[in-house]
């Protein structure tokens, strides 16, 4: 772990709801990332799982007593079949993409030693996620499915774009959140409006 | 202001807005002038007409670099001197606008004196802010970099204060070339100020019709002040003018709400709006020029008999 912390400890972006910096269409689309996290109802229970375990490799969140949902959004994008608008050329469809790269993560930590993913310690997970990374995988289990593209295109861009979607990663990273209707007057180096977080030195 | 907004779906609000605009002005502008009761012979109504002008000036200043200069923070302690001089000029020149005859005192014209030299300073500050920046003396710099005019407008005011004075020493110029020389400066004026705004305006694309205006009644003003400073034969032109000079620095600031309005998020979001909106405190510039001009015409047409 890299021991990250963050520099903007009592900054909370939620208290920017009834400030002139938000309008009701941002309040709104904010309560619903908040309030409304959606159930199952595309991926099985077993896939679900697996990507509970590997998103908490991806974005470890050992610090935060609620952790910020990631799979549920998944879901709802696979649910609704909410693609990017584009496809890789190297790989299926979204759904396809998605169903054949779990299965086959499931399988490849199977095959390894008969454990499943979810049953490996941490170091074993982030080892076998390495190997299918840089595609050291079993071709007979992944087929013409590119493991690093897979990995890299759709798992953790997926996981670290969901994940500072919500607020709060927005209070960890000190930012302000849609500027709209409110935005930004100084924009130089090193000025900071008062409605913008403010950073500690917390080393 | 800069940014691009979504067009008008037509300019039929724009109508009944100028309207509205341009009669208040104009309402404001009668009473003003109702309340304008000069005293004592031509010199002392030019002295305190010069005075008024300088105060109208110093007033527009202080809002505006005391805004602007929160906006930067106050990054450079030299900035708290704008808004201060600034003050200090206001009570100056509202001291000669409201007792004329002692225009002339020492103290008056030190102070106004020292804040016409620290608007001078100013200006050498704000062209160095300019040239420091990547690009140097570039379209973006000078959009965007710390604006020439506003210090400039701290050296009018001053000046008109130190004129003022000058107007009641009973020197031999007073009867011949100082109103001429003050009518050319007042000319020199409004053209630095038309410059500011067309500048500014013309970085807002001019997207609405009104932002034209400053553009053109003002250089008609400037004309006329100037003809009149060759010919007193002009000051009949240069009257109206400088009125309807004069009513455009009231109407503005509306204008200009208007335009904070018309924003993201509108006056609800007035704490990102009052700096990166259309500046409300910088039209009534041209109400102090035109004021002072006024101030000045009288002498002018003098000569003429």
């Amino acid at each position: 772990m890299s021991g990250f912390k963050t520099p903007y400890p009592d900054y909370d972006v939620l208290e920017k709801r009834d400030s002139p910096s938000w309008n009701e269409q941002t309040r709104e689309a904010v309560r619903q990332r908040l309030e409304d996290v959606p159930p199952r109802r595309f991926l099985s229970e077993e896939q679900w799982t697996l990507l509970e375990a590997i998103v908490a490799r991806l974005v470890p969140q050992p610090d935060r007593e609620e952790p910020v949902p990631i799979v549920p959004w998944i879901d709802e994008m696979l649910h609704k079949n909410e693609t990017p608008g584009y496809r890789y050329a190297d790989m299926p469809p979204m759904r396809e993409a998605w169903q054949r790269g779990l299965d086959a993560i499931a399988a490849e930590a199977r095959n390894r030693d008969g454990r499943s993913f979810e049953q490996l310690p941490p170091d074993e997970q982030d080892a076998l996620l390495t190997d299918i990374q840089r595609n050291r995988v079993d071709k007979q289990i992944w087929g013409d499915l590119p493991a690093g593209g897979f990995f890299l295109h759709h798992l953790l861009k997926q996981t670290v774009g969901i994940y500072y979607s919500h607020p709060d990663a927005w209070s960890e990273i000190g930012y302000g959140g849609p500027a709209s209707p409110r935005g930004y007057a100084r924009l130089g180096p090193d000025e900071r409006d008062p409605w913008e977080a403010r950073e500690v030195d917390v080393a | 202001m800069f940014q691009s907004r979504q067009p008008e779906p037509s300019h039929r609000p724009l109508v009944p807005v100028a309207i509205a605009t341009v009669a208040a002005a104009a309402g404001i502008g009668w009473l003003l002038q109702r309340a304008w009761k000069p005293k004592g012979d031509g010199n002392h109504r030019a002295a305190q007409a010069l005075g008024a002008g300088a105060a109208i000036l110093c007033v527009s200043v202080a809002l505006d670099s005391a805004i602007e200069h929160y906006r930067g923070e106050f990054k450079d302690k030299a900035m708290f001197v704008g808004p201060t001089m600034a003050l200090l000029g206001l009570g100056a020149a509202t001291y000669v606008a409201f007792r004329p005859e002692r225009a002339n005192e020492r103290l008056p014209k030190i102070a106004l004196f020292t804040v016409g030299a620290t608007g001078l300073a100013g200006l050498g500050f704000h062209t160095y802010n300019i040239l420091k920046r990547p690009g140097e003396l570039d379209a973006l710099n000078l959009f965007y970099g710390a604006p020439m005019g506003a210090p400039a407008a701290l050296t009018l005011a001053g000046l008109y204060g130190v004129i003022a004075g000058e107007m009641l020493s009973g020197r031999s110029y007073v009867k011949t070339r100082l109103p001429k020389h003050t009518a050319g400066l007042i000319a020199f004026s409004l053209m630095g100020t038309i410059a500011e705004a067309g500048l500014l305006h013309f970085r807002g694309s001019f997207q609405d019709p009104a932002m034209y205006l400053p553009v053109t009644i003002p250089p008609l003003a400037a004309i006329g002040i100037g003809a009149a400073a060759l010919t007193p034969r002009a000051t009949v032109v240069a009257e109206p003018l400088l009125k309807a000079t004069a009513l455009l620095g009231i109407a503005g600031p509306m204008f200009h709400a208007y335009g904070i309005h018309r924003n993201m998020g509108g006056w609800k979001n007035w704490s990102q709006m009052i700096l990166q909106g259309p500046p409300l405190p910088a039209p009534p510039a041209f109400l102090g020029i035109a004021a002072a001009g006024l101030g000045i015409l009288p002498l002018l047409k003098e000569e003429q008999k």
